[in-house]
């Protein structure tokens, strides 16, 4: 090959393949190493390190399976939803005299029976799903990396689906199985070329295309994969985290139809991810490098600098579309804002400290399609994970928010709060009439009790429960107060004018979710002087009004760290605290006129 | 042809079944010995004579365990490798051309290693003779186990790998590592015993080894793990129906008639003749399986998963997939933690029938020699409140679960200061509040319940009231002992019923407030029930409580029917006091709003009062400060963990059941009249009852939480001081007449005071001797304010309205006069 030594794009297993036969030829022992790296992911790490080439690896989606070869290297972005343990595999076996490895591959290429010796290795298995809540801007900026990709797999072309066929509808699925089979006594013929197209895209486009611009969503919602991981260590990686995977796609070429074996006993024991997701719904991808990701990964453009004055101006302009956006209410704006950038940063014992939940009132059936509608398309505007959340007696009866381990198929089913870290959430009460909750209903409102209250997620192993911490920033909008889902603050909202936010400017909102995000994120302290002021005025506070206690505090603390990084600043100051002591002000009013 | 392991040559290999192969025939025995270093990576080859499923293998099937293995490179790797002498009767050495050489030459070795067959053979043997566990027992343990189980008829000798480990170290090295091949010997050398000790009997015993001496976390299982030998311990969560594997199978021609030999399953196949055995029939394709001839053995797939407490934070439990053979069919039900022990194996998957190439994954699972259930970590459940669960409890296998942390938290219990230390632990985010929260403790371990054979039984459960002003961090004591406790019920008062699941949502049509109705008080049968708002309780709520807190037990009537449940639970409840403040000048009652009844009930009340105290407020404001803005995690030092506490409770509660020592007895009745003679004061004619024999048994309560804490099984004097002093700490704060300064245990019964009721009493005389003085016997009636004015001007003091009524109540049921509204009329 010229240029690069190895095709690490579209032949990525036989990067693999020479530099593992280099690693035995210069001393690697496969049977003492145990499959620990022999230099290939690194070869693909410095190779990836240079975004030229990075951004030519596609992204895997619905949209971008359908012409991804497989074998061929590939990017997913995706939530590690359920973890389904560890795969024992034949990770090296001797072929004659050399050793050969299956490291990064399904199957075997080359027949393994003759060979003598064999070593076994694991890889641990993830199932990722596309982030929940994820919105489309941050979505795009990722797919714009596939069209460098085309012209790299022109040559391959004619086996691409064609437009018309999507028209056919359905291939009927014996074709599909013959095409199938015939393509796996090709590989077996052509030796190991992994050049070669891939069959079952096609049936599987023609699905998918055809959705695909009609309801996108339930498309992507349905959409997940199977990420195998190599020599990393389980203790890296959590639940609901966020990641990066590239990886070499493969599809198993097999499909449950041809398992023959109805031996209950083979199928109990391997039936799990063989059954319940079938490899042609289900892609794999043997993970080379990851990179965990935090939600400002998903923004695109130029990060800009920060500087005190570009904070304060970029939360100037924000303030003015939110106090839009709310109808002319800037205070609620100004929650609005520090709620947008609160995150969980500490957790002691069963307090999760900086969560700061907003529980916006005077929402009623008049005002709520306006101003609930243009809340939640700005927040879906500036941040990248939202989800919203609209409860009935109805749905709070029948729907299972949490995650629930499903014994059947040994797997997690997806539960509407396994959000990933740094999601928000809008629940929206305003819907919500007097009724009877049954068992389903009144667990699902302790779950999202819990969820506001202690920012845990309980996750139902049937058996047993277990808590999940959750950083999730809630939103809660409702008629009165809410008893039901007790947020940190409640505000009623007092909006004067009615009018439609001006669109903004794809750039300034760019700017606006680089703000946000950078802004959340830095480190915050208090100088020793500071906090004896605050220390004397929580004092004095409690002194005025016995009714104030930890909650209140904790409240007050968390708004003055808020409101000092969204001026860029990372200690609390005189004026930062003054400025919170004055909303709240404000806001006690506002509740006591209400009264 | 060095190894008997690889992958399957051939097609028909693939779906072997992959259980056990430590056959106990000797022709079976081979492929482990040559295939040592890769045997795991093969199926293993057969299942006909596992020992899991066929008890008395016999000379037919291990001829024809030695016919299947006669094929291409594994005929070579099938040496008889156990030929011991004392497998008389079964060690038929195979006819294997390749077994020649290694028959003959002994010492022999499995394959690969250093075991010497023989020297296992005889460590075996000596440990079976002559382990004894003391030295003085004249009979070897393990003798004494095998004659039971020959009188038994039974078909498993269980053996303690601690033994194993004690008597012979080396052998237990050998017997982890190489299981297939030492059971196989062990399980000869048990025959031999049983077929010496009785020759007539006919049953195979297997040994089934249990209590490794490390267990693995099913976390950490991984490859170099496949055929050892493992013990790990899970939950079940699935099994699957019993699966009947056929063993032996027997074929008829239906031309004929003819039945042939049994044939035995090879390699998960069988090998249907096609030609029919007789001779003079011949017929071709006529035999036919008959069904009830066939010899089936029970089979299961059980999935394990961990326990919670194993997972780290951020995961998912892992599973692995368990093979139950005869016996151990069905032992365990999804939702019970078991202790296995077996064997991990690996099988690999075949792609598809009709392809050669192996998938290159396996499956891995545990091939199951022993199942133990072991208690549930939180040993809550059991909680032994009637005497007899506490029987079966100690009869039971003991939680080896927690051997190790028993030994922890036995050591913790030895410290001294383990009462305070405990106090700091509990909920140390929240100063202060010292005597409350050793209240807390002593709820949290609760005394021993008592059943009289007369029926009549007294409660172990301590229930405390926590009244006090808002923000004094009272929830968050109840959440905390709600986290902490076990079956905890949190739920608040406003809007609870009693019992049921579901609840309301209410809203507010004026403010649009939405407020959960919650379905709470499901009782928390021998948990603690947490009740916050408790003033906002409804009474029908209420008065459900009187039941729970003295019976014990909850009664719902539906649909014509009064059911009794049992409801042992202990109830903490917090009540904020009328008109959200605590009114000093008000007693208890007055303040919370209770009935007197359902107060008394409480073992303990404690007034938790926002004293200003700007100490207080300044350590409040720098803790929250220093929540926010600095690393909490040097905060705190010397606390005892949430887990470790919850461990250490849940063991006292479980194991300790204190008795009160005579000294301890002394000390109560002591206490107690001291209490109650505390009442009378010298001088004061007035009789105030300081303490009831309700508070007596709240004292013996509480001391027996105390000695319960302290691991003790004795009720000593200074717990019985502790708890009076408890009790004294609470009674002060809430049954103080604030008009004497005294304890009056009447303030909390009637909700009166002594003094009070005194000015009552002068009070109802005072009015008596006005109206005798100014109304006429039936004439005109008089208002009630013209009363009030006349009273005031001769009694001194303030009299209110409502002071006046009560009077003229109590004046009118004795018939002297009688109210209408507003005016009051002499009879």
């Amino acid at each position: 090959m010229v240029g690069l030594p190895y095709d690490c794009l579209a032949n990525p297993l036989g990067a693999v393949r020479l530099t593992f036969e280099k690693a035995v030829a210069s001393g690697y022992d496969p049977a003492v190493l145990q499959g620990k790296d022999w230099g290939a992911a690194e070869l693909f790490r410095q190779f990836l390190s240079d975004d030229d080439y990075l951004s030519q690896v596609p992204m895997l989606s619905p949209s971008t399976l359908k012409w991804v070869l497989p074998n061929s290297l590939v990017r997913f972005r995706g939530m590690i939803q359920d973890m389904l343990g560890n795969e024992f595999y034949v990770g090296a076996y001797k072929n004659g005299d050399t050793w050969r490895t299956n490291k990064f591959a399904d199957a075997s290429h080359s027949p393994m029976q003759t060979s003598l010796d064999m070593q076994i290795w694991e890889r641990h298995l993830l199932y990722c799903i596309p982030v929940p809540g994820q919105n489309v801007w941050a979505e795009s900026s990722q797919e714009a990396v596939r069209y460098p990709q085309t012209n790299l797999i022109s040559l391959q072309r004619d086996k691409r689906p064609r437009e018309d066929e999507g028209i056919m509808g359905d291939v009927d699925m014996m074709e599909f199985d013959a095409n199938e089979d015939s393509q796996n006594s090709k590989k077996m013929r052509e030796d190991d070329s992994s050049l070669e197209p891939l069959p079952m895209p096609q049936t599987l486009s023609v699905g998918t295309f055809s959705n695909l611009s009609l309801v996108p969503d339930t498309d992507r919602n349905t959409f997940s994969c199977l990420v195998k991981m190599y020599d990393t260590a389980e203790s890296e990686i959590k639940l609901n985290d966020i990641f990066e995977f590239v990886g070499i796609l493969t599809y198993d070429s097999e499909l449950p139809e041809n398992r023959v074996d109805n031996d209950e006993f083979t199928q109990s024991i391997c039936e799990d991810e063989l059954v319940h997701m079938p490899p042609s719904k289900v892609p794999r991808i043997h993970c080379i490098t990851h990179r965990k990701l935090a939600a400002n990964d998903f923004l695109s453009g130029p990060a800009l600098e920060l500087m005190p004055n570009t904070a304060k101006e970029l939360r100037e302009a924000l303030m003015g579309h939110l106090t839009t956006v709310l109808g002319n209410d800037r205070v609620a704006a100004q929650y609005m804002l520090l709620h947008l950038l609160s995150r969980v940063h500490t957790r002691v014992d069963s307090v999760a400290v900086g969560k700061f939940s907003l529980n916006l009132t005077c929402l009623n059936k008049e005002s709520m399609p306006v101003f609930g509608n243009n809340l939640k398309l700005a927040i879906e505007s500036l941040l990248p994970l939202t989800r919203t959340l609209p409860i009935t007696i109805n749905y709070l009866n029948t729907i299972s928010l949490t995650p629930k381990k499903d014994y059947n198929t040994n797997r997690l089913a997806f539960g509407f709060l396994q959000l990933a870290e740094g999601s928000h959430l809008t629940i929206d009460e305003t819907q919500l009439q007097a009724g009877t909750l049954n068992a389903t209903g009144v667990d699902n409102a302790r779950v999202l009790k819990s969820l506001i209250e202690s920012q845990m997620v309980e996750y139902d192993f049937t058996y047993y429960k277990m808590e999940m911490p959750v950083d999730v920033q809630l939103l809660i909008l409702s008629e009165g107060k809410s008893h039901i889902l007790p947020g940190d603050l409640i505000l009623p909202l007092r909006p004067s004018s009615a009018e439609a936010p001006l669109t903004v400017d794809e750039d300034i909102l760019k700017a606006w979710r680089w703000y946000l995000g950078t802004m959340k994120s830095l480190s915050h302290s208090i100088d020793p002087d500071m906090q004896k002021v605050v220390e004397d005025d929580l004092v004095a506070a409690r002194r005025a009004d016995r009714s104030l206690g930890s909650m209140e505090f904790s409240r007050l603390l968390t708004m003055g760290r808020l409101v000092s990084i969204s001026f860029g600043e990372s200690h609390l100051s005189k004026e930062h605290w003054q400025m919170v002591k004055e909303l709240e002000t404000i806001r006690k009013e506002r509740l006591d006129e209400k009264v | 042809m060095a190894s008997g392991g690889g992958p399957p040559s051939s097609p028909d290999d693939w779906e072997t079944s992959p259980i056990g192969n430590t056959f106990s025939s000797p022709g079976g025995r081979g492929r482990p010995k040559r295939g040592r270093r890769s045997s795991y990576a093969t199926p293993p080859p057969a299942q006909s004579d596992s020992r899991f499923a066929t008890p008395g293998t016999t000379p037919p099937s291990s001829g024809a365990a030695n016919t299947r293995r006669g094929r291409g490179r594994r005929s070579s790797a099938n040496p008889t490798g156990v030929a011991t002498p004392s497998s008389t009767d079964d060690a038929q050495p195979s006819s294997e051309a390749g077994d020649a050489d290694e028959d003959e030459a002994p010492p022999m070795y499995v394959w690969g290693t250093n075991i010497s067959v023989q020297d296992v053979n005889a460590a075996i043997l000596r440990f079976l003779r002559h382990f004894r566990e003391k030295p003085q027992q004249i009979e070897g343990k393990y003798m004494m186990a095998i004659n039971h189980v020959i009188e038994v008829e039974g078909d498993s000798l269980d053996v303690d790998a601690h033994d194993v480990f004690d008597y012979d170290t080396d052998l237990y090295l050998k017997m982890v590592r190489y299981p297939l091949e030492v059971l196989a010997i062990f399980d000869i050398v048990l025959m031999d015993m049983v077929s010496r000790i009785n020759p007539l009997f006919e049953k195979h015993i297997q040994a089934r080894i249990f209590n490794l001496k490390s267990s693995t976390s099913m976390r950490n299982l991984n490859p170099s793990d496949v055929e050892k030998m493992i013990s790990l311990k899970g939950m079940i969560i699935r099994c699957s129906s019993i699966i009947p594997e056929i063993r032996e199978a027997v074929f008829r021609c239906l031309v004929c008639g003819y039945c042939c030999e049994p044939i035995v399953v090879d390699r998960g196949r069988i090998n249907e003749p096609t030609v029919c055995g007789k001779p003079e029939c011949l017929s071709r394709n006529s035999m036919t399986l008959v069904h009830n001839r066939c010899r089936f053995a029970d089979k299961q797939v059980v999935k394990l998963q961990e326990t919670p407490d194993e997972i780290p934070e951020g995961g998912t439990p892992h599973t692995v997939s368990l093979l139950m053979h005869d016996k151990l069919v069905d032992t365990g039900k999804p939702g019970d933690r078991v202790e296995v022990t077996g064997i991990y194996r690996a099988m690999s998957v075949r792609i598809g029938q009709t392809q050669r190439t192996v998938k290159s994954i396996f499956k891995t699972y545990i091939d199951c020699l022993h199942v133990k259930k072991t208690d549930k970590s939180r040993v809550d459940v059991e909680d032994p409140m009637e005497t007899e669960n506490g029987v079966t409890a100690k009869d039971s296998e003991p939680v080896i679960d927690f051997e190790d942390k028993v030994e922890q938290l036995k050591e913790l219990s030895r410290k001294p200061d383990i009462y305070e230390r405990l106090t700091r632990s509990l909920a140390p985010n929240i100063w202060e509040l010292d005597d409350v929260k050793k209240g807390l403790l002593c709820q949290l371990f609760g005394g021993s319940a008592l059943k009289m054979p007369s029926g009549a039984s007294f409660r172990g459960d301590i229930n405390i009231l926590l009244v006090g002003d808002p923000g004094t961090s009272k929830s968050q004591l109840l959440q905390y002992i709600h986290k902490l406790s076990p079956r905890g019920i949190y739920t608040s008062g406003r809007g609870s019923s009693a019992v049921g699941l579901t609840a309301y949502v209410a809203k507010d049509p004026e403010t649009g407030e939405t407020v959960l109705e919650s379905g709470a008080l499901v009782l928390s049968d021998r948990g603690i029930c947490c009740i916050d708002e408790f003033d906002k309780m409804s009474d029908n709520a209420r008065s459900m409580l009187h039941e729970v807190m003295e019976q014990q037990t909850v009664s719902i009537a539906k649909a014509g029917i009064i059911a009794s449940l049992n409801a042992r639970t202990s109830v903490l409840a917090c009540a904020n006091p009328i008109g959200s403040r605590y009114n000093p000048r008000l007693s208890v009652i007055d303040n919370i709003h209770l009935p007197p009844t359902l107060l008394s009930r409480f073992d303990l009340i404690y007034l938790i009062l926002d004293k200003a105290d700007e100490q207080t407020d300044r350590r409040l404001a720098k803790h929250i400060v220093a929540l926010h803005f600095e690393d909490p995690e040097n905060s705190e030092q010397d606390v005892i963990d949430l887990p470790t506490l919850t461990a250490y409770v849940s063991y006292a509660r479980k194991n300790i059941h204190p008795k009160l020592s005579d000294e301890a007895a002394e000390e109560l009745t002591r206490g107690y009249v001291e209490m109650r003679r505390r009442g009378s004061f010298p001088g004061i004619s007035k009789k105030v009852i300081t303490a009831t024999p309700r508070q007596l048994e709240s004292l013996i309560r509480l001391s027996e939480a105390l000695a319960r804490i302290r691991f003790s099984e004795w009720v000593e004097k200074g717990d019985v001081t502790e708890a009076i002093r408890l009790l004294e700490v609470a009674m002060q704060q809430s049954a103080t007449d604030h008009s004497t300064g005294t304890i009056d245990m009447d303030l909390i019964t009637t909700g009166v005071s002594a003094s009070e009721r005194m000015r009552r009493e002068n009070l109802v005389s005072t009015v008596r001797s006005i109206i005798m003085e100014k109304m006429q016997l039936g004439g005109p009636s008089i208002r009630l304010l013209e009363l009030l004015e006349e009273l005031k001007k001769q009694s001194p003091g303030e009299v209110h309205l409502n002071d006046l009524r009560n009077a003229l109540a109590t004046l009118s049921m004795e018939g002297f006069v009688a109210v209408h509204g507003d005016s009051v009329k002499r009879v």
